[in-house]
């Protein structure tokens, strides 16, 4: 945590929300570098989620459709989608989460990333949260 | 309906080991404590100490008490003395459908404990209560949930860590066997019991200390201490899914009658003269449609079976599935479920639809370890 990254607290737990990130309504982050987009999900979301055994990613050339469901990350606990931000081609996923899932848990905005998009057209950043409006969204929801 | 939302009395000091919370029926708790798998084998292996203070907690008085719980539930009491408890014995309707599991602890002639599942808290104490007046018992219910705490320890080198608690004779309880008003760390807690729900306690290596909030925080951090890793609802769930415990609203529940679940150790056959005895006589006479069954899947497979899926023999549905759970002993995804009475092959294959993919499973019996 850096000193700009953002801790929310509430009465159920503690939630990192990095700078430097956009996030979605679906508690994804995404960071835009170039014409590529990284995708993860939040610390909120793997907490709430649990302990991920088990990762299910695209191939890599993939096209995928914004707001379609782009990976399934299965916890003991529950299943949950991860939302493709864009419409795209997937570039490159990450492997070492078929080994290790728990990467997710232990380092969500690291090296618990999921996939690499290259956008069809160039990211229109107002449709996403910033990181103070989502430390917001988190705040309401537990609230 | 407004949801009531309590947290365990312990949470803060679940929060200081690193406790994951979570809502569990109601309750905030701690889930895990950041790997859930590695909990379950040290509960097989070592030793973890768990809250399971979200359970319910009656004191029940009256003079007629034994009588009163013979006639209520499913389980033959007559062998049931003071110092011991019940095992798990089901409150059942009329129908012989399940309304709760439950354990009773005979304290006295006229003073048993009760604990229940954390959904049934308020409908069991009422189920009770409403049959001791119908059948004219002078009974009375003290809930004590929220006073008190209760603390398993369980796994093989549980004996150590009631020892280092400065419990004496705790290895000499039997299973099911408890010590009244025992020292824990100097105090007097209510009581200590060998018991836990995990599978350890019928090895032997489980224990329940059940006393004060303030008594049982000083507790759990001296069994951390002594060596107990802490351990949350998620590997509790996978630990009694080894078992094939079967857990209330979801796996059981008012559909189900206990002959379909299998739920032998909670009933006696023989017995004659309780609540929904004839309907249960004459389910039993007459046969039931599914039974249910342990799933083991094969390794490799990396998806869990949930709650819901279906079960498949050539792509006809023969059962569902009721819970999954990934078994960090067996190395594999375990569930446990329901199949036709038809179709109930023990020791064969079929197939369980997750998520739109079949996969192979095989049937089997409980334990699955």
């Amino acid at each position: 945590m850096s000193a700009e990254d953002i801790l929310v607290k509430t009465k159920l737990g503690e939630y990192l929300v990095k700078r430097g990130l956009l996030y979605t309504e679906t508690d994804e982050w995404i960071k835009v570098q170039d014409d590529t987009i990284t995708l993860g999900i939040t610390d909120y979301a793997q907490k709430k989620l649990k302990y991920v055994v088990n990762v299910e990613l695209p191939e890599p050339g993939t096209s995928v459709n914004a707001g379609e469901p782009i990976v399934t990350l299965e916890s003991v606990k529950s299943v949950a989608d991860a939302y493709s931000p864009c419409s795209g081609e997937v570039l490159e996923v990450n492997e070492k989460l078929y080994d290790t899932p728990d990467l997710i848990n232990k380092d969500p905005y690291g090296a618990g990333w999921l996939v690499k998009i290259k956008p069809t057209e160039p990211i229109d950043e107002s449709r996403f949260l910033s990181p103070e409006a989502y430390a917001e969204k988190i705040r309401a929801k537990e609230e | 309906m407004l949801k009531t939302v309590r947290e365990t009395p312990l949470l803060e000091t679940l929060r200081k080991y690193g406790a994951s919370v979570g809502e569990f029926a109601g309750w905030i708790t701690a889930m895990d404590y950041g790997n859930p798998l590695e909990e379950h084998v040290a509960t097989r292996n070592s030793v973890t100490v768990f809250d399971v203070s979200h359970m319910g907690r009656y004191l029940i008085r009256g003079d007629n008490l034994f009588e009163f719980f013979q006639k209520l539930v499913s389980k033959d009491l007559s062998k049931f003395k003071e110092g011991r408890m019940s095992g798990p014995v089901l409150l059942l309707n009329e129908n012989a459908h399940i309304i709760d599991d439950v354990m009773l602890y005979y304290l006295s002639d006229t003073e048993w404990l009760a604990v229940v599942n954390a959904p049934n808290i308020e409908k069991d104490r009422a189920w009770m209560l409403r049959w001791a007046e119908k059948w004219g018992y002078n009974i009375a219910i003290k809930d004590i949930t929220l006073s008190t705490t209760l603390i398993a320890i369980q796994g093989p080198r549980a004996p150590e860590v009631l020892e280092k608690l400065g419990v004496k004779e705790a290895e000499s309880l039997s299973i099911l066997e408890f010590l009244r008003r025992p020292s824990v760390l100097g105090e007097e807690a209510i009581l200590v019991s060998k018991s836990g729900w995990t599978g350890e306690e019928v090895r032997s290596h489980g224990y329940e200390i059940m006393t004060t909030v303030e008594h049982g925080k000083r507790i759990f951090e001296a069994a951390v201490k002594a060596g107990a890793r802490p351990a949350g609802l998620i590997a509790r769930d996978s630990l009694r899914l080894e078992m094939g415990y079967p857990l209330i609203g979801v796996d059981i529940g008012s559909d189900v009658n206990p002959i379909e679940a299998r739920y032998w150790m909670a009933l006696s056959l023989k017995k004659r003269g309780f609540l929904g005895e004839e309907a249960l006589r004459k389910i039993y006479r007459e046969g039931v449609s599914r039974f249910r069954v342990a799933f083991k899947l094969k390794k490799g497979v990396r998806r869990i079976p949930r709650h819901g899926n279906d079960v498949l023999i050539d792509g006809e549905v023969v059962g569902y599935v009721t819970s999954g759970a990934y078994s960090p002993v067996l190395g594999r995804s375990i569930g446990m479920g329901y199949i036709k009475a038809t179709h109930s092959y023990i020791g064969f294959k079929v197939a369980i639809d997750i998520r739109g993919k079949t996969y192979e499973a095989k049937i089997l019996d409980f334990p699955l370890i």
